[in-house]
Order: C-alpha cells, then structure tokens, then sequence
C-alpha cells in the first residue's frame, strides 16, 4: 500500500486524525508527570505554568482529548452489547447512557476541583 | 424538424493486465452507449465483452447482489458491480479497477486463494462435541436465538471488506474482516459448540487483535454484515473469556 492512504478517502482520514489524538494526550499527560515530580519536590520548586505557549498547548491538547473521548463513547456504543429481559439494548441508548455518564463526570470533578481550589 | 437524439454514452475505464505479456496492470478506456437508467457497472463491462473487447476477464454469476462474485473497485471504492448504477457516475466517467489488497490474476480478475484458506481456517460450519443421531430430530432455536447472528450470516463472502481494510493492505497476514465475522457468526449460534476450537485463531498475533477499528470494512458491505462491530465484540467477549474466572466458558 502506498504511504498516503490514509488521504485517499475522508474515512480513512478521520481514523487517522482520531489514532493521532493519542500523541498529544500522551505528551500532555507526561508533562503532568513533570508537574507532578516538582510538586513533590516541595513548594520552592513548583510554580503554576502560565506562559502563552503552555496555554495554548493545553488548548490544542484539550480540543484533541475532547474529540478523543466523543470518538471513543461513540464506538463504545457499537463494541458493548449485553441484554436486558432477553433483548439486546439499542447501541445508540448505549451511547446516550454514556455521554450521559460523562456529563455527570465531568460535572462533579469540576465542582471538586473548584471546590478544592477555594 | 425530426431531429435525431444524440446517444447517451459513458466512459469506462477498465484494468487490464495479461501477466504473460504485461509488466504491470494498465487502463483501456472504452466509449460506450448508456441506454437504460437500469444499468449497472457489470451491463457496461458485459457489453464490452460482447460489443467491443472480447478479451476483457471478470467474475460475475447471478447479477442480483447474491453470489458476491463480481466485486471490483469502482472509481475507488469496493462494490458489488451489479449493484453500482451507471446514473451514479454519469456524466462522469467510471473507473474499473481490480479488488484492492490482492494480487491480480489478468485483468479484473483477483487471486482468492487466501482469503479461502482464512475462511477454512475458521472453521465456518457447526461443531459439535457429539453429533446426535438423525432420529432424533433437528436442532430447534428459538427466534431470538436466531437474531443473535442472522445479521453476520448474511456474508456473502465478496471481499469487498478486504478489499477496502487498510491494516489486510499493509499486513496480508491478517484473519480480515470476513472471516472473523463469520467465526463469530458460528460461535453465536446456539447449536454450535465449536468456539474453543475457533478460538486459537482468533486469539493469534494476526487474528481479532490486529484490528484497529478503522470500520470502512462495515461502510462497503453490501449486506449489512458490520463485520468492524463483529470483530471489536469478539474481542470484548476474548477478553471477558479471559478475565472472567467462571462464565462465559464452555
């Protein structure tokens, strides 16, 4: 197969745009390792990021998690498969459920964050 | 003033390779007439055999989207050239080429030999630990038992799932798509109980794990089969096998 396959059709493009999303979500998460490590280090090593090229880093890194999290809810509709009262349940009220549940997350670590931050 | 309507045509493109004469594959254009809204990309191609170029090779049996013998890429994409309709692509024009992924034999005629060994490899027919005897009637299934796997038994095995699976293309080791659906198919029918025996193939390096969900096998089926679902729920319930230290085994 030719190296530029994946440009050939809009599906096989947006498979490689979702796999890819793993990359910044990965390197995100190491910088917070790094935070983390510094953090441990005591209060006279850490200081909170706020330079313009960390934020918008972090926003690039957002817009990848989000569309990261709404590929895989909307696959995992198609991958869980159980019954209820012997009828296997629709996948798209397996997907609702789901963005549902991530909702209410999201939600509530918010509200802890803030509540933590106070 | 009787003037006479110009003929409709369509341009179709066709590979043609004769490997006892052709380095490699190449197009022929041929400009033939479009003369019913009905017709489909294997009328144009059984025209030219008979019209215009009696050398040109392709697969084709019962013409209605049944036998799955005559996929062929259609301006790109997989399909059941019987069910591709000429009033799609015209004005445009239409290219023929060969089922992607696989080697050619001449022309638009495809090499099936592995996907054959892969779809024996599976064991597709009903195992089970002991046949019972004739006299004792069939095995009897209830509707919902049948609606666990009506869907996957609706393959017609045309290969347009390979044809159009980017990880079969780059690793032809692969079980692809076809033949996992159809294990999974027997696996779920209650009157089988062959999944252990299913199961090693499966499970091995170039089975259900080498999938990583691209899903354009389910976009090109012409049957509804879904065999990316098929494949990602194998894996769950391998998975599940697996984890789980009492259920779900035989």
């Amino acid at each position: 197969m030719a190296a530029g396959w994946w440009t050939k059709k809009r599906h096989y493009f947006l498979y490689i745009v979702r796999e890819f999303t793993a990359l910044p979500l990965a390197l995100w998460l190491l910088w917070l390792l790094y935070e983390i490590y510094r953090a441990g280090r005591g209060p006279a090593h850490f200081y909170a990021p706020s330079s313009t090229a960390f934020v918008i880093f972090s926003v690039i890194c957002l817009a990848f998690a989000l569309y990261h999290s709404f590929t895989f809810l909307s696959l995992a509709g198609v991958i869980l498969h159980f019954k209820v009262l012997d009828k296997p349940v629709r996948s798209r009220l397996i997907v609702i459920s789901q963005f549902g549940l991530w909702l209410v997350a999201s939600i509530v670590i918010g509200a802890v964050l803030i509540g933590l931050g106070r | 003033m009787g003037g006479q309507v110009a003929e409709k045509r369509i341009t179709v493109r066709a590979t043609r390779f004769d490997p006892a004469k052709d380095s490699a594959p190449r197009l022929q254009s041929y400009d033939i007439p479009f003369s019913d809204e009905s017709m489909v990309v294997l009328d144009a191609l059984n025209y030219i055999k008979a019209h215009v170029d009696g050398s040109l090779s392709y697969r084709w049996s019962c013409r209605m989207g049944i036998c799955g013998s005559c996929g062929m890429t259609v301006n790109g994409t997989p399909k059941l050239t019987c069910s591709a309709f000429l009033r799609d692509y015209w004005p445009g024009s239409v290219t023929v080429t060969p089922l992607n992924n696989f080697p050619i034999v001449r022309d638009l005629v495809v090499d099936m030999e592995d996907f054959m060994h892969k779809l024996k490899s599976i064991k597709p027919w009903i195992i089970r630990k002991q046949e019972m005897p004739l006299g004792a009637g069939e095995h009897r299934q209830t509707m919902d038992q049948i609606d666990d796997f009506r869907q996957l038994s609706q393959c017609i095995n045309c290969m347009l799932c390979y044809a159009a699976c980017p990880v079969y293309g780059l690793d032809d080791k692969f079980l692809g798509p076809a033949a996992i659906a159809l294990s999974r198919r027997y696996n779920l029918d209650s009157r089988d109980e062959g999944t252990k025996e299913r199961l090693p193939v499966l499970a091995s390096s170039d089975g259900i794990w080498e999938c990583s969900f691209v899903g354009e096998c389910s976009v090109v089926c012409p049957k509804g089969v879904d065999p990316a679902k098929a494949i990602q729920q194998t894996k769950l319930d391998t998975t599940m096998r697996f984890v789980l230290p009492f259920g779900n085994r035989d």
